[in-house]
């Protein structure tokens, strides 16, 4: 382009995200995007059409997450905006960097109830990291650049820039800003000596991991501690693959659907090192009595989170990358880490499930076993989420990707798009329930569309399972509209986007149905049948301590 | 308890529905607010707040916000006279 030459705000935003690296928008055109559609006609960035906005927000999650990178979404103004909602939400508390661009009607008609027109930058406060409208073009560039800084740099979170239909039609010279970089905060030296002071006198550590280790790029690091400290560890549902799952004294997850082990150890320590995690209610159960004997050092980029439900002891806000190697020390706790181990045998998982039914929890852990290196689980939310949890394994953090914060069921097909979009040669495989899996089952198209090798398992109980069990559990068994047996015929459905399945109905079937379907080139839908009386056990009930699980024995006596 | 903050922000249409919005939503009533626009682009926003949680759930979420520059928790009044005496 020659110096001084006038593009267009529309080509501008396509090359900023040129310039940022962006390959892949998700989107769904409309009116006041449709200069933005026009820029991208025929440009490098790629755009894959999604069939509701949330669904596209979702896909550029996924793709967020699966690649550590910042996904990217198009909506047009008005009912566009509105259905980006959800996964900016979604987006905002599991802490993912997105980017979403939306149309708004031209800045003369703002405020007029102009058709379409919605108050997108008020409707963005409560569901994003910080938002902007564009209402000069020569502050369109530095904007959408501000918006990428943002959403990546600190606690990541999504970036909402809504810029009206007129400023995507004015001219404007290309130039590139200079950039702002944010300030990381750094962590005090007498902080890092204080932390080193209780770990010296700690006898029965534990770690509590969360999703910020993987964020942080400090799954390495983590690692390394680990290695170098022999502390025992739990992790948090987006903590999961922080770990490897054969580290010594690695329990799993902790909290309301966690193993026994990792809830009785967290509970019997006396320092508990919390790192890239939030005392999340569903980790913590009754927060009074949560680790009620430990002291706390507590690491995490977002100095919000340092005090803000436990006081911890000692609190470093800064890098993870660089807090954890100077916190690494060797240290004698070999009996607590004994009393670990022996928590870890006694509360092993039991897969011999009796009778020809199929074991939902035995399936995703034969699933996990039989999947290629290159892996991305996504899941939905119910008791399959908490399965997908418990029973499967996974190398990194980013092989995992479950809607943790917002618990948003729909969540996992789209992200799934975008994560074998962000992952092309990787086995992406989402694991759905019957209820969610129809909240943005018009995914299918995209999948048949881009002829994405997705792989579907439906683990399909005819129930909203995890209300039905909490009203079997709390609400004396008073059934209200969690029966879904009228369900569509699932792989008939399938068949109408040109994806292949099968349903399995009995144990004997599965070990065959995973290779068939891991074998299958394409997308595959595997729905399995099963019987709606299993729950996800154990369970912390509401209010209670960790230390008060109930499993299925307790429930039946 | 009621707390004072001293929040310095920037001078933009939304900032003040941001910064009133964590406000609420962090469990903060706003007893008293004062507002100036300075020279140099930004905002001044005096506030007093009532609340039984910890004044540090809202300064610190305050902290957070792009737009806020800048938000100094003021000692209770009791204790600026005592650091006067």
């Amino acid at each position: 382009m020659e110096p001084g030459q006038m593009i267009r705000g529309a080509d501008a935003v396509i090359k900023v995200l040129a310039a940022h690296g962006v390959t892949t928008v998700f989107g769904y055109p409309g009116g006041a995007i449709m200069p933005i559609y026009d820029a991208l006609y025929g440009s490098p960035v790629e755009h894959l059409l999604s069939r509701h906005e949330q669904g596209a927000a979702f896909a550029a999650v996924g793709y967020a997450r699966a690649s550590g990178k910042t996904g990217v979404c198009f909506a047009t103004s008005g009912p566009g905006a509105t259905n980006l909602v959800t996964s900016l939400a979604d987006a905002l508390l599991d802490s993912v960097p997105i980017v979403a661009i939306t149309g708004q009607v031209s800045t003369a008609v703002i405020g007029t109830d102009a058709f379409q027109e919605i108050d997108v930058l008020g409707m963005s406060l409560s569901c994003t990291k910080h938002s902007f409208m564009v209402t000069d073009v020569d502050d369109l560039i530095p904007t959408l650049y501000q918006a990428f800084e943002i959403a990546a740099s600190g606690r990541p979170g999504p970036v909402l820039v809504d810029i009206p239909k007129d400023i995507q039609l004015a001219h404007l010279e290309y130039r590139t800003p200079l950039l702002a970089v944010t300030n990381e905060p750094q962590a005090e030296m007498s902080d890092i000596d204080a932390a080193r002071a209780l770990l010296a006198e700690a006898k029965q550590p534990m770690l509590y991991v969360g999703g910020g280790v993987g964020m942080a790029g400090a799954v390495d690091q983590l690692r390394e501690f680990i290695k170098v400290t022999g502390i025992p560890s739990v992790a948090t549902l987006k903590g999961l693959g922080s770990i490897a799952h054969d580290t010594p004294g690695y329990l799993g997850m902790l909290g309301m659907h966690g193993g026994k082990a990792a809830n009785l150890a967290v509970q019997d320590c006396d320092l508990l090192i919390v790192v890239g995690a939030r005392f999340d209610d569903r980790v913590t159960g009754r927060l009074a009595s949560f680790a009620d004997k430990a002291k706390v050092i507590h690491l995490d980029i977002d100095a919000a989170e340092l005090g803000k439900l436990r006081m911890p002891e000692v609190a470093i806000a800064g890098d993870l990358r660089q807090i954890l190697p100077a916190l690494a020390m060797s240290m004698n706790i070999t009996p607590w880490q004994a009393e670990v181990e022996h928590l870890s045998r006694k509360h092993q998982w039991d897969y011999h499930h009796p009778g020809s039914l199929i074991y939902a929890p035995a399936l995703l852990r034969r699933l996990a076993n039989k999947l290629p290196e290159d892996n991305v689980v996504c899941c939905d939310v119910g008791q399959h989420q908490m399965w997908v949890a418990q029973h499967m394994w996974f190398r990194r953090p980013e092989d995992h990707l479950s809607s943790a914060g917002l618990g948003t069921m729909g969540f996992g097909l789209p992200a799934a798009i975008g994560a074998q979009v962000a992952r092309p040669d990787a086995t992406v495989v989402t694991v759905s329930g019957d209820g969610s899996f129809m909240m943005n089952v018009q995914e299918l198209t995209t999948i048949k569309r881009r002829k994405l090798p997705v792989k579907i398992v439906l683990v399909d109980n005819q129930k909203l399972g995890m209300v039905k069990q909490w009203q079997q559990l709390f609400f004396e068994e008073r059934y209200s509209e969690t029966d879904l047996s009228d369900n569509p015929d699932f792989v008939l459905l399938a068949s109408a986007f040109d994806i292949p399945g099968r349903t399995i109905f009995s144990s004997d079937e599965v070990e065959e149905a995973l290779t068939e379907m891991l074998a299958a080139k394409g997308p595959y839908l595997l729905h399995v049948a099963i019987d709606d009386a299993f729950n996800v056990w154990p369970l912390v009930p509401p209010g209670a301590s960790n230390s008060d699980m109930m499993d299925e024995m307790e429930k039946q006596t | 308890m009621i707390h004072s903050l001293e929040l310095t922000v920037q001078q933009r249409p939304e900032v003040l529905e941001r910064v009133l919005r964590v406000t609420r939503h962090r469990g903060f009533r706003i007893t008293q607010m004062q507002m100036r626009m300075n020279d140099d682009a930004s905002l001044s926003l005096d506030m007093e707040v009532d609340s039984e949680r910890a004044i540090e759930l809202l300064s610190n979420q305050l902290n957070k916000l792009i737009d806020v520059t800048q938000c100094k928790v003021l000692l209770p009044l009791s204790l600026q006279q005592t650091a006067n005496a």
